[in-house]
């Protein structure tokens, strides 16, 4: 390059260019100290934000490990909820992207194992190439992550023996399902439990916090050489809880609130059998629950399922979404649902009848007014009362149940025959005061904290003594105009019976800790003394009356081979007159010396006329006929053919309850009674191999179990008129044994009122043969005063052996079904005598 | 003077050698995580630029003992070389989007740290040879008109903005020291600011603009709020932020950076200075700058005692290129300006920029090996 210009070239670095170069370095200089203040001012303004934000980002390696929630097993050890093991299967789309050899083998050993389509989540992962979660399956067994691991050991060795780690990018989290071996066994009692560890209803709820565990944590963190450090915080699973319910008893409950309903259902109306069936079975030694189911009941593996809901009563979504009367959903209306109906409508289905509802209890409470008026001193064990069928208090007259009048009553054939005219004399006696204490001691109107979710208050539902006028007073007394939940009931009855102790009711009998080892017992605690030893025993003897004596209203509850004691309950509802009624029994077994109380509610049967506590007292029946020889409990009672019949056949079809253990036991009572003299030692007639003993009595009966059966029909037929005879003779004067039989009931018919009337007991129903199959119908009928009290009243009882098969003796004969061979065995056996 | 004994100038040296051991240690320390992820092997990073710097020191030698003068007269050609390796970028594959680099087997070079070299002996050629023409605003424009055409070729062929405006800054800052009328640039450098701060404004303010703007106009978005994209455009800045902000006065101490396990992308390269700031806080922030402010300081007291005016302008290019780079650098990580990719001389991982820059300091040491020693001198 030449030089062409005509200016002289530089030939030194002039004064001036160092000057201007000094000017650069000035600048420079001063650029550097604005960014040093910069700098110095990030940390000022921001600093503290960015420390936390440099710590946030650190906890991205951090992750929750979820606890097990603690098992509920029932008093013998079988599992009735569970939590276990699943994995949830996470592929990192970046992982699996980050080497084009890993695609393919990854894709194809998920469909292999999991079953996931290949191409779906292909394209996923090409769409998301930066995604690193993304759930592909949910809940997986533990056996599958096992088979994905070992394929994945296994395409480790290719053909050449290299190691080659083609699948990448799938991880598993670990997680826990809650599950329920028994589907809806106890359902009411436990509840359910979703995927976010919150108990709904029952245990689940009310042990939320129990069954819970403290979920563990892994993270890494920056330790001391800037590795990051992995720890983990395990997690600690919840307790586990052990029942005082028997899975067995359960069992029994459910299978004969399901058969009661199998046979009620679709019978006025198209729907379930009541709008409600509860039973409660309890130790009355300790206040532990051995049973308490509802009908419906669901399945807790599948709780939102709807097809429970299918016959259950409609809610009036007008009205505070109470129940309809008559009114049940079908199929079509369950599909027609919206969510928040469907919503409603599960939260009934999952509620517990038991706890939860309250109810006008009708003439179970008897036991209780006579109870407080004994413990009082208001009246005597052997006062004796008038019933002219009605009764006068403050001007309004109240019906007996039995119109006609039962003539003068003892106070243990009051309770016997459930008259309600002697009951309202018996607590105008008491008086205010005296009942509604006792109303408190017995503890209705409060919560009984039995250890489940969603127990109701009832304060509200009893008068409070200054409230309390004559006319309450007097429909009290049998249980009418004040409402208790069933769980009251029967703990107090509990008291009632053995001895007065009050215990508190209870499901949970003990708390085990993750180890197995127990945290926490849960003994029987006794919260109050109810009434005396004496008064106790006088209610025990009353009660028996009820089953065993000539008038009782609850012959048909007797289970073969026990002497129990119990009260029938019919309770009209509101509004009166309306045909609508809750049919009970409550009941102890045995009679001498109670271990358990079982409690039977049918509320509104789905039949007419509904006011028959029969309802009641054949599931009682049926119950107890297996669990009583189930718990172990002696048979002292000697047993007829057709009951032998029964029990043999309950034995073959393989019942729970029915082992050859029980059937044994059986025997040994039988032979017992044989040996004690009664007649009716054919208690060898059950099974084929049998000891020596057992086949003399066979000789002694004469006949096989199948030859048997005609025999046993005849027999059957003889108790039952003997019955029938037995009782016309004995009460002349009882009018309404002229009355006309109507041939398709069974009832008599009052000629005055065209209405049904009780055979036995010579209750007149609200409903005749005209409106039978329509009770709504029924409201134009009157019975009652126009005060709208109540006529209570309990159920009946025919002479009707039927439960053998052979359909004979239908002397009085009604009712269809099973088990009602109580009656008549019992008059068979006496008659032998 | 050529019986003279060389000066050599042992500050300098020992500033270099000062600030690429410092450099290696935090690149260690701020790759180690990184390199132990990806590359199987923590001291990837290190090893390589450990590579690096020798061969830089090598040159850094090599070149020091080469006569500077030689470049007097071969500026032309070898900025002219330089200028034609940019289009050969296109045939070789792109990195990131861009076509920066030329591979030589394994090796790979980017032509624009050789340009912003060229670029300097160029300058200084040319400046020293016109003279007082430098004056004439003909002669001038023609004179600036070849470093221009080079950072439009950088910006337009391989759409690298940075490197760009490096080369046209040192450029404007060796004429700067050559014009006498330095306020005409002090008047110019305000006038450019207020444009910027004008299109900015408009940028922000405009929506049909921005969206033409697209991807500068983003970056300008992110720059005023980092936080408001801190998932995608803005992630990297806000990272180093949350580095520098972390760090306090001393730092959370050498090797205890958190920032640099994954959060802030390509740590190592750019935004190196933040772990700096987060491991020895802003003391140790101070103390980098300060090496970078002592190095220009021999640089400009070799320009200053240069034995004639090319070596003078050659060293005066030297400390206009380090210190761009160092105050852009800075300024960049700590979002004072927009985010666009400058390494921090000596301390950034990277085999080109450490090797040319290197080469740079050899010059300038060959041009104090020429210093007429003074009395203040031989009072050493």
């Amino acid at each position: 390059m030449q030089n062409r210009f005509r200016f002289h070239s530089f030939r030194h670095f002039s004064r001036k260019m160092r000057h201007r170069l000094a000017m650069l370095f000035t600048l420079l200089l001063i650029l550097f100290c604005t960014l040093i203040v910069r700098i110095v001012k990030i940390n000022a303004n921001n600093g503290d934000a960015y420390k936390r934000q440099v710590l946030l980002q650190q906890a991205y390696d951090s992750q929750p490990i979820p606890f097990k929630r603690g098992t509920i097993t029932d008093t013998k050890g079988t599992v009735l909820a569970t939590s276990t093991l699943v994995y949830n299967v996470v592929v990192d789309s970046k992982e699996i992207l980050s080497d084009d050899k890993y695609l393919e083998p990854t894709l194809n050993a998920i469909s292999q194992v999991f079953g996931t389509d290949i191409s779906t989540l292909r394209t996923y992962i090409q769409d998301h190439p930066t995604s690193r979660y993304y759930v592909i399956d949910k809940k997986v067994d533990p056996s599958l992550k096992t088979k994905f691991d070992a394929l994945v050991a296994d395409q480790g060795k290719d053909s050449s023996g290299r190691q080659n780690d083609n699948i990448q990018g799938v991880w598993f989290e670990e997680a826990y399902i809650r599950s329920y071996p028994n589907d809806s066994l106890a359902s009411n009692v436990i509840g359910f439990t979703g995927s976010d560890n919150t108990g709904t209803y029952g245990l689940e709820q009310y042990y939320n916090d129990t069954l819970n565990g403290t979920p563990g944590r892994s993270y890494g963190y920056i330790g001391d050489n800037s590795d990051i450090e992995k720890t983990t915080i395990p997690a600690t699973d919840g307790d586990s809880l052990v029942l005082t319910l028997d899975s067995n008893v359960q069992s029994i409950v459910e299978k004969y609130l399901q058969k009661y309903n199998d046979e009620y259902k679709d019978q006025v109306r198209d729907g379930n059998g009541a709008r409600n069936i509860g039973c409660i079975i309890m130790d009355c030694k300790t206040g532990g629950i051995l049973a308490m189911a509802d009908y419906p009941s669901y399945n807790l593996n599948d709780p939102y399922n709807t097809d429970p809901l299918v016959g259950m009563t409609k809610l009036d979504f007008t009205n505070n979404d109470s129940p309809m009367t008559d009114a049940y959903l079908t199929q079509e209306d369950v599909d027609a649902l919206t969510d928040e109906e469907k919503g409603k409508y599960l939260n009934a289905l999952w509620k517990n009848f038991c706890i939860s509802d309250f109810y006008e209890p009708g003439s179970v409470i008897k036991p209780f007014t006579v109870a407080a008026g004994l413990e009082s001193g208001s009246f005597s064990p052997t006062s004796t009362y008038v019933c002219t069928g009605s009764y006068t208090v403050d001007g309004q007259t109240i019906k007996c149940h039995n119109t006609f009048g039962d003539g003068t009553l003892t106070v243990s054939e009051a309770i016997e025959r459930s008259c309600n005219v002697s009951l309202m004399q018996m607590a105008l006696q008491e008086g205010v005061q005296v009942f509604s204490k006792f109303q408190n001691v017995f503890n209705f109107g409060l919560k009984t904290n039995i250890d489940l979710a969603n127990e109701a208050r009832t304060d509200s539902m009893i008068y409070k003594a200054g409230d309390m006028k004559a006319v309450d007073l007097a429909t009290n007394s049998f249980g009418q105009n004040f409402d208790v939940t069933m769980i009251q009931v029967a703990a107090g009855f509990c008291s009632l019976v053995n001895g007065g102790n009050y215990y508190q009711p209870h499901v949970v009998s003990r708390i085990t800790g993750p180890s197995g080892a127990t945290v926490q017992n849960i003994d029987p605690e006794v919260i109050k003394k109810t009434v005396s030893p004496d008064t106790s025993a006088w209610i025990r003897s009353f009660c028996e009356q009820v089953v065993e004596g000539e008038h009782g209203t609850g012959r048909t509850a007797r289970p073969a081979g026990y002497r129990i004691g119990g009260k029938t309950g019919t309770a009209e509802t509101l509004p009166r007159r309306n045909g609508q009624y809750v049919v009970s029994f409550l009941g102890f077994a045995p009679a001498d010396d109670p271990q358990i109380v079982c409690y039977v509610v049918v509320d509104r049967p789905n039949t007419s006329p509904q006011d028959n506590a029969k309802l009641a007292t054949v599931v009682f029946r049926n119950i107890l006929t297996e669990v009583l020889p189930y718990l172990g409990i002696p048979m002292t009672e000697s047993l007829s053919d057709e009951e032998k019949q029964e029990l043999q056949q309950l034995q073959d079809s393989g019942t729970i309850a029915l082992g050859a253990d029980a059937i044994a036991k059986m025997d040994e009572a039988s032979s017992d009674g044989s040996s004690a003299g009664t007649s009716s030692g054919t208690g060898g007639s059950s099974a084929a191999g049998e000891s020596s003993a057992a086949g003399e009595s066979s000789a002694d009966g004469g006949s096989s179990a199948a030859g048997e059966s005609a025999a046993a029909g005849d027999s059957s037929a003889d108790g039952g008129s003997g019955t029938g005879t037995g009782d016309s003779a004995a009460a002349a004067d009882e009018a309404w044994k002229s009355f006309p039989v109507d041939p398709s009931t069974g009832y008599l018919i009052d000629p005055a009122t065209n209405l049904y009337v009780d055979p036995d007991t010579g209750h007149e129903y609200d409903v005749g043969p005209a409106t039978a199959l329509t009770p709504a119908a029924g409201d134009g009928t009157v019975q009652d005063g126009g005060d709208g009290t109540p006529a209570a009243v309990p159920g009946t009882d025919t002479g009707t052996a039927e439960g053998a098969g052979t359909g004979t003796g239908t002397d009085t004969g009604t009712d269809t079904g099973t088990g009602t061979a109580g009656t008549g065995t019992g008059d068979g056996t006496a008659a032998a005598q | 003077m050529a019986v003279q004994k060389p000066y050599v100038d042992w500050s300098l040296i020992i500033i270099i050698i000062y600030l690429l051991a410092f450099g290696l240690i935090i690149l260690y320390s701020a790759s180690y995580y990184e390199a132990s992820m990806s590359k199987d092997d923590q001291a990837f990073y290190l090893k390589k630029q450990l590579m690096w710097d020798a061969i830089g020191v090598a040159c850094m030698v090599g070149v020091s003992f080469f006569p500077y003068r030689f470049f007097k007269k071969t500026a032309l050609p070898l900025f002219l070389i330089s200028l034609a390796m940019i289009p050969l970028c296109m045939a070789f594959p792109a990195t990131n989007g861009a076509h920066r680099w030329i591979y030589i087997g394994n090796y790979q070079v980017q032509p624009a740290e050789i340009v912003k070299i060229t670029t300097i002996l160029l300058m200084a050629s040319m400046i020293c040879r016109i003279g007082t023409a430098v004056n004439d605003r003909k002669i001038a424009l023609k004179v600036l008109a070849l470093p221009f055409i080079a950072s439009v070729m950088l910006y337009t062929i391989t759409n690298n903005l940075s490197s760009a405006i490096i080369v046209f800054l040192i450029a404007v800052g060796m004429f700067f020291v050559a014009r006498p009328d330095y306020w005409r640039f002090i008047l110019l450098a305000v006038l450019l600011l207020v444009l910027i701060a004008a299109g900015v404004w408009l940028i922000m303010n405009n929506t049909s603009i921005h969206d033409k703007l697209s991807f500068r106009a983003d970056r300008i978005t992110t720059w005023l709020n980092p936080e408001k994209s801190s998932s995608s455009s803005g992630f990297q800045t806000l990272q180093a932020l949350y580095a520098i902000g972390s760090g306090g006065w001393f730092g959370k101490g050498l090797g205890k950076s958190m920032q640099k396990l994954g959060y802030i992308p390509e740590v190592q390269n750019d935004m190196i200075f933040s772990i700096v700031c987060e491991e020895l806080g802003i003391c140790g922030a101070i103390a980098i700058i300060l090496m970078f402010i002592l190095l220009c300081w021999r640089l400009m007291y070799i320009a200053d005692n240069a034995q004639d005016a090319f070596g003078s302008f050659i060293v005066t290019g030297v400390f206009c290129h380090i210190s761009i780079q160092v105050v852009l650098n800075i300024a960049v990580v700590t979002n004072t300006i927009p985010n666009t990719g400058v390494t921090l001389p000596f301390i950034s991982y990277g085999g080109s920029s450490v090797i040319f820059t290197l080469a740079e300091i050899g010059i300038a040491l060959n041009v104090a090996r020429r210093i007429i020693r003074t009395d203040r001198m031989q009072r050493r």
